[in-house]
């Protein structure tokens, strides 16, 4: 296995003094399932955040495959967004104007990849997730559990090496949070796509790989 | 990337199909101004070419009259040699250099002489003798204007053919008129022409400057070209070559200058609801990014960089603009009709029936180029209207963005 990511004592203190980040390391291997335990307000989507390039660290460093990412250079942290991760959130975050199969095309639109082939590859992903039914739906007419895989398969389409998963399962209940972390399973078998997942759930969290549990901002062993 | 900007343009279409009612009202506001601006542009061409018109045909524009003129501080009079150079003028088709004098009937009626060149003057003022026939040269024969010829037959008992005397006028070392008598024989009657010939008295030109001791070179050269649109380029000419240059040209570019005026100060006023326009651009994308500011997070998580979202929002002001223009262009043309169906013939009752020359066919003028500045205006402000609302959206914070 080769590594995919690592943080080394990763800061983040945000304006107002709190330090959601205090010093905080982690490695991920390639096509590891790993999930972050924590309670809300325990720094899980300030990391996710770093690691997706929406946020940037005040201190630390973050690598992926063995080359530092410069926060500064605002450039290499668009490429890092487009070509690396894939976000999935609590709120499923789908355009509502957008039919499903659109939501799943809009990354690509940023990526320059033409109509037809965002096209196919939309509805190839959206049949994997279950939803070769539903492609023209809008998102009012979809259930929470079939916007949160059409949210999954929107943060595959651009074939990241990590999906960064925000409380995928937080607004579901039981029975749909299960079969969506079985589905992010079953892609992280198949696609070899590596998957970190924050979550307060610890049934959810007992299905990963490996937990990496969270508290304070400090990784707790 | 056309095809990507397709794609972007698509999605501009969807985003602004969500707020159909605010898209309307900010598409109005931005046609009524470019309507307001073409509106009174183009009743301002209108009203200039009306006038222009009128001075067109009421007067002898492809007529000039050069004089000795100043450039550069030397003065330049006309002689034999700047005749020759005068006549070498491109476009220019006739010419006749003329002294100028003035004498007085034994009635004192004052007599305004033009000593010419009998052919080259007949030419250059395109003349016609309607009773009597036209002077010969080297003779002291003369030719009158409509007018002067009736006056003088009625009132002061002048034959054709028969010799008639007329004063010189000459002034004394202290200033005092001293006539001196000559005598000429009117031989023609010109046909009325309607300009200040139909009162001149001509003659040859030799009679003229052996009258008018101490005198050198010619007082003018009347010039004539070929259609109206020459004359400005051969008075350019005339004026380079350090004469002046006059006739009834000059109305026309007065009327140009100032009609240059009016139009700028009319557009100047109708330009403020245009600013009205930009700003409800502005206001209309201030509000559209402020909404769509989860949309635009989302966004940004997804890969768009700073550069696509500012694209998103200044190709809805491009949309919004391009609408409000084209509207406005429609809104300007239904003006313009109006005032031409409706508006001029009750300004025409109003101002009584002497006016029907003014105003010949339209009011109002609306020209292609008009239009497409119009458009290229409507579509300049919306972008310049966007391009504070477009930093905005792309300065958002991508997470503080996702939470609203």
């Amino acid at each position: 296995m080769t590594t995919l990511l690592s943080l080394e004592g990763v800061m983040r203190v945000y304006q107002n003094g709190v330090k959601a980040l205090d010093g905080v390391s982690v490695n991920m291997e390639r096509g590891e399932l790993v999930s972050i335990l924590g309670k809300s307000g325990s720094g899980k989507s300030t990391l996710l955040h770093i690691l997706g390039g929406l946020d940037r660290p005040d201190g630390g460093m973050v690598s992926f495959e063995g080359r530092e990412l410069n926060f500064r250079n605002r450039d290499e942290i668009i490429m890092h967004r487009r070509k690396r991760v894939g976000f999935i959130f609590q709120q499923f975050n789908l355009l509502p104007s957008m039919t499903a199969i659109e939501n799943v095309e809009y990354p690509l639109i940023f990526r320059g990849v033409p109509r037809s082939d965002r096209h196919s590859r939309a509805r190839v992903l959206l049949e994997q997730v279950g939803l070769s039914g539903r492609i023209e739906h809008y998102p009012k007419e979809l259930s929470g559990g079939e916007q949160q895989r059409v949210a999954i398969a929107r943060a595959l389409v651009s074939d990241p090496l990590i999906v960064l998963a925000d409380e995928p399962t937080g607004n579901l209940d039981s029975a749909t949070s299960a079969g969506i972390v079985s589905l992010m399973r079953e892609i992280n078998r198949e696609r070899g796509v590596s998957f970190f997942i924050a979550t307060h759930d610890r049934d959810l969290a007992a299905r990963a790989d490996r937990i990496c549990t969270i508290a304070d901002g400090r990784m707790v062993a | 990337m056309s095809a990507m900007l397709l794609d972007h343009l698509t999605l501009a279409i969807r985003r602004l199909k969500t707020r159909k009612v605010r898209v309307l009202l900010t598409v109005l506001g931005i046609a009524i101004g470019i309507a307001a601006v073409l509106g009174t542009v183009s009743l301002g061409e209108g009203i200039r070419m009306q006038a222009v018109e009128t001075i067109r045909a009421s007067s002898d524009l492809t007529l000039i009259e050069a004089t000795p003129g100043n450039l550069d501080g030397t003065s330049y009079l006309i002689t034999p040699s700047s005749v020759e150079h005068i006549r070498s003028v491109p476009y220019v088709t006739a010419s006749s250099a003329i002294l100028k004098d003035s004498y007085a009937s034994q009635h004192q009626t004052y007599l305004p002489v033009i000593g010419a060149d009998d052919e080259e003057i007949s030419k250059v003022l395109d003349l016609r003798v309607e009773t009597g026939r036209m002077y010969t040269s080297g003779s002291a024969e003369a030719v009158l204007g409509a007018d002067l010829g009736e006056y003088l037959r009625r009132y002061e008992g002048m034959q054709i053919g028969s010799p008639f005397p007329v004063m010189v006028r000459e002034y004394d070392d202290e200033g005092r008129p001293r006539d001196r008598e000559i005598a000429i024989t009117p031989v023609g009657i010109l046909s009325p022409r309607d300009d200040r010939y139909d009162s001149a008295l001509i003659l040859d030109r030799e009679l003229v400057a052996a009258e008018k001791s101490g005198q050198q070179g010619f007082d003018a050269v009347l010039i004539r070209t070929g259609d109206h649109l020459e004359v400005a380029e051969v008075a350019g000419d005339l004026r380079e070559l350090g004469f002046s240059a006059g006739g009834a040209f000059e109305q026309i570019e007065a009327v140009n200058r100032f009609m240059d005026v009016v139009i700028l100060i009319f557009a100047i006023f109708a330009g403020v609801s245009l600013v009205v326009g930009g700003l409800m651009i502005a206001n209309t994308m201030m509000i559209s990014v402020y909404e769509q500011t989860r949309e635009i997070g989302i966004s940004m998580a997804l890969g768009a960089a700073e550069g696509d979202v500012m694209r998103m929002v200044l190709l809805e002001c491009l949309l919004l603009g391009i609408m409000g223009g084209v509207a406005g262009i429609a809104a300007s043309l239904a003006f313009s009709s109006v005032l031409n169906v409706v508006g001029r013939p009750l300004l025409l009752s109003r101002l009584g029936g002497e006016f029907s020359g003014l105003f010949g066919d339209s009011l109002s003028v609306i020209t292609p180029p008009m239009l497409i500045a119009g458009l290229g205006i409507a579509i300049v402000l919306s972008l310049l209207s966007g391009i504070y609302p477009a930093y905005r959206a792309a300065r958002l914070d991508p997470i503080e963005a996702m939470r609203s």
